[in-house]
């Protein structure tokens, strides 16, 4: 479970998040809307502990992710955004390096995330040469492996062609199962594809945790309706 | 671990930067000492061993500026970061593969030692070779120590020329302060300090195949201080 409670994050005088309240169970899979800048990444990189809070409380499992970090960090997989990736690797040196640091042993484990994902024709290609939508995929699999409870992916399918972001919502809805997901994105329409719990946040402030609408359309509308209301 | 410096030296085999640091640094270091060995005509690694800390002083940061700077700015350090690995391993694994590059550039000055051994056994007086295999470790403390200069100053910029220069100068000062020069500028209550703090005076009793338990405390305090500093730059968190 992932706990946050009236988090803030200043950067000087700038707010990035301001008490924001949320939480996240087993099972659901969170949309998190906002427009640019208005702190979703800030979010997801405090839920990981990778910046710290200036108050409020992040608890995940019930540990600090600042304090905790070793107990935490197995149960989580990140994509962060724009997707960093060491270039001059092969795919499959890369996966197999996360999968040593994440304590997978199993070859095999990795040769089904690598199916999973739909990247066995690149796994010996340099990961500079791939595609955007490739090195996505590659991306998602080096989150996938270690089957962590919890996937925070920030705006997964980001710059990808419609055929592409189709191959990645899939994917996200195949690796749901008995996980919290929680992703960022700007596309409305893949929240209602795939979330089952709408979060937006507008200059970062929570203004919506709730189901999503379940009318076509209907996410597109209250987005418009808070976003342009904050 | 194993996979952290399996990664980082994967990367100076994947690339030329690697490959053209060594070689050029062993191609510096041959020349430069055969350059002036039949004008002393002196069968002795001393000088050698005296070079070396110079060469050292740009190999060592040519090497491992990029390793946490590049990293910081590609943002490839936010996704080691989110991995259940922790700040000193992560420094750790860099920092033995930054040893283990430079120990392969020593290694290919093992020629000078092992030629000058057979050419000397022609005339007599030949070299003696634990003497000089001491002199090695010493070059070894001294890389260990220059690695954990440069990859502290790669941990606070995301601009690996300025790691690079950053290093170079602290390093520069730090031998300079072993040098006549350093004596005759340096004011007399800071000179045996200062002195004291350059790893080429801690070098010197190596390079006479002595190995000092003094030196030794000091290069891996010396190491382990700066190791530390950069633990604590990367678990700093904004």
């Amino acid at each position: 479970m992932i706990t946050l409670t009236e988090v803030s994050k200043q950067y000087g005088h700038t707010h990035a998040v301001e008490d924001v309240t949320f939480t996240a169970q087993k099972g659901e899979i969170i949309g998190f809307l906002g427009p640019n800048g208005a702190g979703k990444t800030t979010t997801m990189k405090l839920i990981l502990g990778l910046i710290r809070p200036t108050s409020g409380k992040v608890r995940v499992n019930k540990l600090n992710p600042l304090i905790d970090r070793m107990a935490i960090l197995p149960e989580i997989g990140y994509l962060p955004e724009n997707n960093p990736l060491y270039g001059d690797m092969k795919v499959v040196e890369y996966l197999r390096c996360i999968a040593e640091i994440k304590g997978v042993t199993d070859p095999q484990k990795i040769q089904d995330i690598i199916e999973n994902v739909d990247i066995t024709e690149k796994a010996t290609a340099k990961i500079d040469e791939l595609s955007r939508g490739y090195r996505q995929r590659v991306g998602l699999a080096a989150a996938l492996i270690g089957d962590p409870h919890i996937l925070i992916l920030d705006e997964p399918t980001s710059g990808l062609d419609p055929i592409e972001q189709e191959k990645i919502k899939n994917l996200i809805k195949k690796s749901a199962k008995n996980k919290i997901i929680i992703f960022s994105t700007h596309v409305l329409s893949e929240v209602e594809d795939i979330a089952t719990r709408l979060v937006i946040i507008s200059d970062g402030e929570v203004v919506y945790d709730g189901d999503k609408p379940k009318r076509t359309g209907g996410v597109e509308k209250l987005f418009k309706k808070l976003v342009a209301k904050s | 671990m194993k996979a952290l410096l399996k990664k980082e030296l994967a990367f100076y085999l994947n690339n030329p930067l690697g490959y053209i640091v060594i070689v050029l640094f062993a191609v510096f270091a041959n020349f430069m000492f055969v350059k002036d060995i039949f004008v002393t005509g002196s069968a002795s690694m001393r000088p050698f061993f005296d070079i070396l800390p110079w060469l050292l002083m740009v190999f060592v940061p040519a090497l491992t500026m990029r390793m946490i700077a590049e990293e910081k700015r590609t943002n490839t350090m936010e996704v080691m970061l989110s991995l259940p690995v922790s700040e000193t391993q992560l420094v750790l694994s860099k920092f033995f593969a930054g040893w283990l590059l430079t120990a392969i550039g020593l290694a290919l000055t093992l020629g000078l030692p092992i030629s000058m051994y057979m050419l000397t056994g022609q005339v007599g007086g030949r070299i003696y070779l634990p003497e000089v295999f001491v002199g090695y470790i010493g070059e070894l403390f001294v890389a260990a120590s220059f690695i954990s200069i440069s990859l502290f100053f790669s941990s606070l910029t995301k601009n690996q020329i300025v790691a690079f220069l950053a290093s170079i100068v602290t390093i520069f000062f730090l031998v300079i302060f072993s040098t006549d020069f350093a004596s005759s500028v340096i004011p007399p209550f800071l000179e045996s300090g200062l002195n004291y703090l350059s790893p080429v005076v801690q070098l010197s009793g190596f390079s006479k195949g002595i190995i000092d338990i003094r030196a030794l405390f000091y290069f891996v305090s010396f190491t382990s201080l700066f190791l530390f500093l950069t633990v604590v730059d990367l678990e700093r968190r904004p």
